[in-house]
């Protein structure tokens, strides 16, 4: 037998399309091994920036509501002003075609250069042309197309598929562009600085602009007013491309077009800012072309005419606009904000989490809309952290457009006997029935949590048991070096019931506030001992605290796209707690994704607009209770909680949650701890990777641990050699995880306080 | 009452000069005379050999007559000489100053091509033409509307990208941009 070969180099344009699964796996694999580094430097510098940004933008909520007011109109009204943009261009003079599809579009680019001639197009860049493979197309006619953006030049030289909307070579380090110039340009040149190839690629760039027939661009936004379109950027290669060449043609989807000009001003500042973190680019040009200056001729060359034809595409947006999911991705002003503030995208880029042209939590959404629903399969690393969603300048509910998505290929599965007998078993809505097992599983976890308390010693030694440990990996896909929770013997609800203390309050001795604990699947099932342990704070704290039943909230199966079993579970929830609303009870949620439900995804779920408010504006996270005790009733935290009688320790390291920071229900936590007398060193990363059931997922496990290594690292860096911190966090999964990455004890804030009570 | 309009246009002013240094252009402050903007001028443009210079719409092109006396300015540039001269000198229509960015009209004879390819631009603006935001020039009620009208570029520092690894400043557009802002 031959020595067995080196393990297959996979290339970038191979795993674009992700209709077959395991494209999407080798996609992790090469992106893990190869890209991961500079992926991370470029993401998480744009993702700070971007922070700091937004910052400076005094009234950025009300300009994000404007925003996302103009787009929806804009979509809304969209035939109305294709018609009057079309109207608009003629009367500057300019050409407009309409494309109902992507081919339509590049035929007719081509012809037009034919009929000019045209030998050598400069083209800035534009993901729109990408998506229409318009350079394939151009360059089968004999013309030279020369992507003149810098990224767009790698990615040529290279012939990749972008990996960022905005930044589409940023997979590339330094380095890896040096070896890939050397290689290609059999140079010998000194390219070993960002300068000298920055040097290299414009002298070659500059020679083509000079000589070029003809400027292609895309259009960040087209006023249907003026015929307006306004081009941002910071290389100076669009300014050049719309302006030196006489003719000039510029390419956009259908959803671009907004109403005015005036209506620029918003986005102007919202979309730099978003983007890359800068107050603006260097450039953004606003123009309603044809331009009337004479268009440059190269030396020795005749002045031409200029020339100017907008050509928008529609390629599936007029059918998006018809979805009530998908119609939302087109109020996308693609900033990349999602991408950037995504932990798995940061660690894995657009390759892996994108397709063959839109990549991030919002390319699913393109992808299937623009090409086919299956091309979105990428869509499963959005893990609906929930961090994109307050980073979005258009306010685009990304995790639910993605949850749509994965319903929407669970119902493409073809049915089984034994997918429709598990599903009715452990408690999928019909509709979901023929999602995979391992969804199945994982969307129904109150059932397992149910069956595993009941018979605790059973099934915790059957998880030690070899075949049970394989039937967890083989059928349900459990990652076999993640160690399963062990089911308690007694519930949250069971040990609430044998609490001493739990008197029902008399009515006359409360004249405290009553605060309903609600009793999360989680917690109940996972680490009844935690949610004890808040019950008694608060009672210190000074609150009345009684306990709900524990319902499944809908959480676990919305995250799997089983969105009819979360709708039935969240309606029964609802109805259950009505008792509590109506009786003016404030809600406490100890697991954040729970919370999150309340406070941001219920909407989707029920209908009744009244009790959806109510909810997300009842519901609190211990700790936020605890500080308002602290700020209202006057309660000394030092002296109720010392920090020096904890036994671990007054050094911590704190990880809040991805959806308890996405719901504002973080800093408390930190400044309760920090009153109590404690040092406290925080994480500043978007989430730890493990995200409920996915870093269970035996394909998704070496990615989240890639994810989860920030996290770690942060740990590492916030310890001096002699003095660790003990690790805190407020999550299930966060635990989890923070545990297979540093095996040490993991914390919750309750406990700690619990067990420093005075 | 003109106190504090005074007031609040040398805080725009200000403003305008932070926000465009820390774009990582340079800019001064000079006085509204011949002499003092072709001083600047002069002085930023070195010992270049030759100095494309874009004519003044907005502006009083008597501002101009010391600077475009020095022999080496050239009004009417050909080609080769666009894409072979070492510095550009052209007026804004508009400052911001929460960015620093200057509103260049590029359909204005050449002063598309003036302020874009020579690797020094020096751009000048009258103080009076400073806005806050940059959404700003797109009111009906600032600068006449003219926002709303000309094909323009905001131009907010030199040409920069990120591309090739770390940022690298100067890349097909200017590598340096200098605004002389008139008092």
């Amino acid at each position: 037998m031959a020595a067995k070969a080196h393990a297959v180099e996979i290339l970038p344009r191979q795993i674009a399309n992700k209709s077959n699964k395991q494209a999407l796996l080798d996609a992790i694999r090469m992106t893990l091994d190869v890209q991961s580094a500079a992926i991370r430097h470029n993401t998480q510098t744009f993702n700070r920036n971007r922070y700091a940004a937004v910052a400076q933008i005094s009234d950025y909520d009300q300009l994000k509501d404007r925003a996302r007011q103009i787009k929806e109109q804009a979509i809304a009204d969209s035939p109305k002003l294709l018609q009057q943009l079309e109207e608009s261009v003629h009367r500057n003079g300019g050409h407009f075609y309409l494309a109902p599809t992507g081919v339509d579009a590049n035929n007719y680019i081509r012809d037009v250069l034919v009929k000019h001639e045209a030998r050598l197009v400069v083209k800035g860049k534009s993901i729109t042309s990408e998506e229409t493979h318009l350079n394939h197309v151009l360059e089968s006619a004999g013309i030279t197309v020369a992507e003149t953006d810098l990224a767009e030049f790698i990615l040529q030289v290279a012939d990749e598929q972008p990996s960022h909307i905005i930044a589409p070579a940023l997979h590339y380090s330094r380095e890896r562009i040096t070896a890939l110039f050397k290689r290609k340009f059999e140079t010998d040149l000194p390219l070993d600085t960002g300068e000298e190839l920055t040097r290299f690629a414009r002298e070659k760039l500059r020679e083509q602009f000079i000589a070029a027939d003809a400027g292609i661009t895309g259009a960040n936004l087209i006023a249907a007013d003026s015929g307006s379109i306004m081009l941002v950027e910071s290389e100076g290669n669009i300014r050049m491309t719309s302006t030196l060449p006489p003719l000039h043609i510029a390419i956009a989807g259908i959803e671009k077009v907004i109403p005015s000009r005036e209506l620029f001003g918003t986005f102007l500042e919202l979309l730099p800012a978003s983007a890359t973190g800068q107050p603006i680019t260097s450039y953004v040009s606003i123009l309603h072309p044809p331009i009337t200056a004479p268009s440059f001729a190269a030396p020795g060359k005749a002045e031409k005419p200029r020339e100017f034809h907008l050509v928008l595409i529609d390629n599936g947006r007029s059918r998006m606009r018809e979805d009530p999911v998908l119609r939302e991705a087109l109020y996308c002003i693609r900033c990349s904000a999602c991408l950037n503030s995504c932990a798995n995208f940061e660690t894995v880029g657009g390759h892996a989490f994108g397709g063959q042209t839109y990549s991030g939590g919002i390319g699913g959404p393109w992808e299937a809309g623009t090409g086919s629903l299956m091309n979105a399969r990428f869509a499963e690393l959005c893990t609906a952290c929930s961090r994109c969603v307050n980073q979005c300048p258009v306010r685009i509910d990304i995790p639910w457009l993605n949850e749509n998505l994965r319903q929407r290929m669970n119902q493409a599965q073809p049915a089984s006997l034994m997918k429709s007998a598990f599903g009715a078993l452990t408690g999928s809505a019909p509709e979901d029935r023929t999602a995979p097992l391992q969804k199945q599983f994982f969307g129904n976890y109150h059932t397992f949590g149910k069956w595993g308390t009941r018979t605790a010693g059973l099934a915790n030694s059957s998880l030690d048991w070899s075949p049970a440990h394989s039937m967890m990996e083989n059928v349900f896909g459990v990652d076999p070096r993640r160690e399963l929770p062990k089911f308690p013997e007694q519930t949250w609800e069971d040990l609430y019931r044998e609490e001493p203390a739990n008197e029902p309050a008399a009515a006359s001795r409360s004249d405290r506030p009553v605060l309903a604990m609600f009793a999360d699947v989680f917690t109940n099932f996972g680490s009844p001992e935690r949610g004890m342990a808040a019950i008694r704070v608060l009672r210190r704290c000074g609150y009345e605290v009684e306990l709900t039943p524990s319902l499944p909230d809908g959480r676990a199966a919305l995250s799997q796209g089983m969105i009819d079993t979360a709708r039935q579970q969240a309606r029964t929830m609802v109805e259950r707690l009505h008792p509590y609303i109506e009786a003016g009870r404030t809600l406490v949620v100890v697991e954040p994704s729970v919370l999150a439900m309340f406070r941001l995804d219920l909407r989707h779920l029920i209908e009744d607009r009244t009790v959806v408010e109510k909810l997300a504006r009842i519901s609190f996270e211990p700790l936020q209770l605890v500080w308002r005790a602290a700020q209202q009733f006057g309660l000394d935290l030092r002296a109720t909680f010392p920090a020096d009688r904890w036994k671990h320790g007054t050094r911590l390291f704190y990880h809040s949650h991805c959806q308890q920071r996405t719901c504002n229900a973080a800093s408390e936590t930190i400044g309760v701890l920090r009153a109590c007398g404690f040092d406290v060193a925080t994480s500043s990363v978007e989430c730890c990777g493990m995200a409920g059931s996915f870093g269970y997922k035996r394909e998704y496990y070496e990615l989240s641990m890639a994810v989860g290594e920030d996290l770690f690292a942060q740990v590492r860096q916030a310890e001096d050699r002699h003095q660790p911190r003990a690790l805190v966090a407020s999550g299930i999964s966060c635990h989890e995880q923070l545990w297979a990455g540093l095996k040490r004890a993991v914390h919750h804030p309750v406990e700690i306080l619990n067990s420093i009570v005075r | 009452m003109n106190f504090l309009a005074t007031q609040a246009a040398n805080d725009l002013l200000e403003q305008f000069v932070a926000s465009a240094r820390s774009a990582a252009a340079t800019a001064e402050i000079v006085d509204r005379s011949p002499q003092a903007i072709g001083d600047a001028i002069l002085a930023t443009a070195g010992d270049t050999a030759r100095i494309l210079f874009a004519p003044p719409q907005v502006l009083p092109a008597e501002l101009f007559t010391v600077f475009a006396a020095d022999p080496r300015v050239v009004t009417q540039p050909d080609s080769e000489q666009i894409v072979h001269s070492g510095v550009g000198v052209t007026e804004a229509f508009a400052g911001v100053a929460r960015t620093g960015s200057v509103c260049v009209d590029v359909d204005y004879q050449r002063t598309g091509f003036v302020s874009l390819l020579t690797p020094l631009h020096i751009a000048v603006l009258a103080s009076e033409y400073i806005v806050p935001q940059p959404r700003d020039v797109f009111r009906r009620d600032v600068l006449n509307g003219e926002g709303l009208t000309r094909n323009f570029v905001f131009i907010t520092g030199p040409s920069a990208t990120a591309d090739m690894g770390p940022l690298v400043r100067g890349v097909h557009g200017p590598h340096r941009l200098h605004v002389i802002v008139v008092r």
